[in-house]
Order: structure tokens, then C-alpha cells, then sequence
């Protein structure tokens, strides 16, 4: 008796381990790109790794944010532009990527978002790209920098 | 046998369960104590008491096997608890398995024009005044690693830092900053080679949060292949190595940040 008790015991809390893991397995993907660089070749880098990235995850399973900073910034200028950039930008944001721009980055080179970069709405603003970086890794963001 | 009988099963649990009133206990315990069978049954009661309220292990079969019909409702009652808190347990561990922190949204990004910053008390759940919140919010803690030597990446590299300090300044958040220098960014707080020296000072002055550490490998690599000892800058301490620093602090749970 006491042997089947202990055993019914041990069942409904393997039961419920069981439930609570696949409850917290659904979970996403968090990945936030690190991009300060003005060269090209380094933000096209960035652009694709984010594309494979999303492809080996599939794009339901992953939050993934592109954050801008110092030269960074400049990758949104050149999409004005260069339409092979811009139709890679729009492929990623089709695919949720969220482009995040620092907000101190525009202040002290007088870019003035509307006019100077391609796409970014006042939501895509962050106050500091930098602390940006660090306050989505507290949150569980792995963080990559090509 | 008879003996036994002098107490219900009911009156019995209830003794066990400390849910009589005092004069009534007082007399079962004296009556209980004279008489060894009485005593026998109130200890097994005892004892499946202690096991059900500590929810894991098995109650014994009830001590007498005939005319407990409402001691089985009442330990099936039991069982039933048990049973919920040991499922709901589970669930619990299950999901502590996958969810070592807690379960919090990515904040929104915050529109720089209100006025809102984007400070450590967003991250709580509950949507606050995030200059409210801040102050009791947990420090932050990030690495930033400097690779480089090209000055221009160098002078970005301290506006970054420079400008992080100021952010958690502004919002009223602890935040710890350490700055390592490992390879070509040893150079940055080289006393011989360095060209930001007054601005290092400066930060350091102003911000007793920042540290800079730099790597011991390094200092001896260049000690070894170029001869040259290297002096470091006031104020700036040494670290065994740069890498493992690195690892050492993103195990910490620190943000790492590359400039």
C-alpha cells in the first residue's frame, strides 16, 4: 500500500514537472545584434547573419533586435539610397526583426531621423543604443557582434 | 479493546489535529496517557498527521480498520491536498527548470521625446514611473571590452562609456561599469602610449562606478616580445587575463558589450 502511494506521489510530480517544462519550453528565441560600425561590409554583415540566424530558428521563434549606435547609425543613411540595402532591411522587418536606433547617437551628429535615415519611426528610438544593449541581455538577449 | 472505544476516531483526529478545546484535551490526554492502547492509536494518528502535512511520503493505513468510515473521508480529504500541492509543485519546478529568471517582456521602446527613460524600473512587470521605480531597482552591471588601438575607435569607445555612465546617472540607477583592455586595447591606459589620458582621469574623478582592468597576459606578452615594461595609468588595476575576466563576469550575470 504504502509503496503504490509513494509511487502515485512520484508520478504526479513527474506529471507536473512534465507540464510545467513544456509551459516554459514555447519560449523565444532572444538574440540583439550589436552594430557600431560606419563600414559597409561590417553592417551588411550584420544584416545577413541576422537573416541566417532567423532561417536556422524560424522567424515565429526568435526575437531579434538590431541595435545602432555611433557609426552604426550610418548603415540607415546609405539605405536611402543603395536599394539592395534597403530590400535587405525590409526582408528583416517583414521577418519582425526590430531595428533599435540610439537616441544620443542622432542628437550629437544632428541626423534627423525623418529626413536622414530610411524607415525608423519615433517607437524605433532608444534612449542610449549602448545601455539598450546591456538592459536586453538582462532580460535573457544573447548578445552578437559581427 | 473496549478501552479504545471510550474515544470516537473523529475525537481522536480532532486531539491530533489540535482542534479541541482545552478543558476536553486536558482530560484525553490524561485518559490517553493512562491507557496504552489509547496512547498506541493516538501515536500512529500522530504520525500520519506529521507524514500527510509534509506531503511526500505515505500515511500509514488508519489504526483501526473497522468503523472508520468518516477517519477515511477526512484522510481521502488529506490525500486530495497533498495530492494538489504536489502536482502544483511540480509545475513549479518544471517551469523553474527553463525559467532561471523571471519571466519578463523585452521593454517597449520608450519615446525619447516624453521625456521617458529607459531605466531599470521598466524592466519590472508592472509599468511604473520608471524614475519612481529606479532607485530600488537591481544594479547593472556591464563589461565593456575594448579590442581596438585606432584612436578614433578608441575616442568612440570612451563616448560610449562615457555616455552609459551618464544614462544610469540620469535615470537613478546603480550600475557598475568595468573596462577591459586585453591585446591592441591595452593601449588605451598605457601611461607611455595612451593619448586619453586627462579624459580617463576624468571619468575616473567623476564616476567612482568605472573601473578599468587590464589584462596581466597581455602586460607580459609585451614585456616578452617588445622588452618594454609597461606602466599602467593611475587608478587602473590588473586582471590575471582579459578573457577570462570576460567569462567570468558574463557567468556573473554581467551585460558584455564589445566596442
Amino acid at each position: 500500500m504504502h509503496k503504490i502511494l509513494t509511487v502515485a506521489a512520484l508520478m504526479l510530480f513527474t506529471l507536473g514537472a512534465g507540464l510545467g517544462v513544456t509551459q516554459a519550453a514555447d519560449k523565444k528565441h532572444k538574440a540583439v545584434y550589436h552594430l557600431n560600425s560606419a563600414d559597409l561590409e561590417t553592417q551588411k554583415d550584420v544584416l545577413r547573419n541576422s537573416a541566417n540566424h532567423i532561417a536556422a530558428v524560424g522567424k515565429d521563434n526568435i526575437d531579434l533586435r538590431i541595435v545602432m549606435h555611433a557609426g552604426g547609425v550610418s548603415m540607415l543613411r546609405k539605405a536611402k539610397t543603395d536599394v539592395d540595402l534597403k530590400s535587405q532591411i525590409d526582408d528583416l522587418k517583414f521577418k519582425g526583426v526590430k531595428f533599435e536606433i540610439c537616441q544620443k547617437t542622432l542628437e550629437r551628429g544632428k541626423i534627423d531621423y525623418k529626413k536622414d535615415l530610411y524607415d525608423v519611426r519615433e517607437s524605433d528610438l532608444v534612449p542610449s543604443g549602448v545601455a539598450e544593449i546591456a538592459l536586453l541581455q538582462e532580460q535573457g538577449f544573447s548578445y552578437v557582434k559581427p | 479493546m473496549s478501552q479504545g472505544k471510550r474515544f470516537s476516531d473523529e475525537f481522536l483526529n480532532a486531539f491530533v489535529d489540535n482542534q479541541l478545546a482545552s478543558e476536553e484535551k486536558s482530560r484525553a490526554f490524561v485518559e490517553i496517557s493512562q491507557d496504552e492502547n489509547l496512547n498506541r492509536q493516538v501515536c500512529e494518528l500522530r504520525k500520519m498527521h506529521d507524514l500527510v502535512q509534509h506531503a511526500y511520503a505515505v500515511p500509514p493505513a488508519p489504526p483501526t480498520s473497522k468503523d472508520s468510515g468518516r477517519g477515511r473521508a477526512r484522510i481521502n480529504l488529506r490525500f486530495g491536498v497533498a495530492a494538489s500541492v504536489l502536482l502544483v509543485l511540480g509545475i513549479a519546478v518544471g517551469r523553474e527548470i527553463h525559467l532561471p529568471t523571471p519571466d519578463l517582456q523585452p521593454l517597449a521602446v520608450e519615446s525619447v521625446t516624453t521625456g521617458n527613460v529607459v531605466a531599470a524600473g521598466n524592466r519590472r512587470a508592472v509599468p511604473a514611473d520608471p524614475r519612481g521605480n529606479a532607485g530600488e531597482a537591481k544594479e547593472s552591471r556591464v563589461l565593456v571590452h575594448v579590442t581596438s588601438d585606432d584612436p578614433a575607435r578608441l575616442n568612440q569607445a570612451l563616448d560610449d562609456i562615457e555616455g552609459l555612465l551618464t544614462h544610469y546617472r540620469d535615470a537613478h540607477q546603480g550600475a557598475r561599469i568595468e573596462v577591459v583592455l586585453n591585446g591592441k586595447g591595452l593601449g588605451l591606459v598605457r601611461a607611455d602610449t595612451s593619448r586619453f589620458a586627462r579624459r580617463i582621469s576624468q571619468l575616473q574623478q567623476q564616476y567612482t562606478n568605472l573601473t578599468f582592468a587590464a589584462c596581466q597576459n597581455t602586460i607580459d606578452r609585451i614585456k616578452r616580445e617588445q622588452g618594454i615594461v609597461v606602466r599602467l595609468l593611475p587608478g587602473v588595476t590588473v586582471i590575471d587575463s582579459g578573457m577570462a575576466e570576460i567569462m567570468r563576469r558574463q557567468d556573473q550575470g554581467w551585460a558584455y558589450l564589445q566596442v
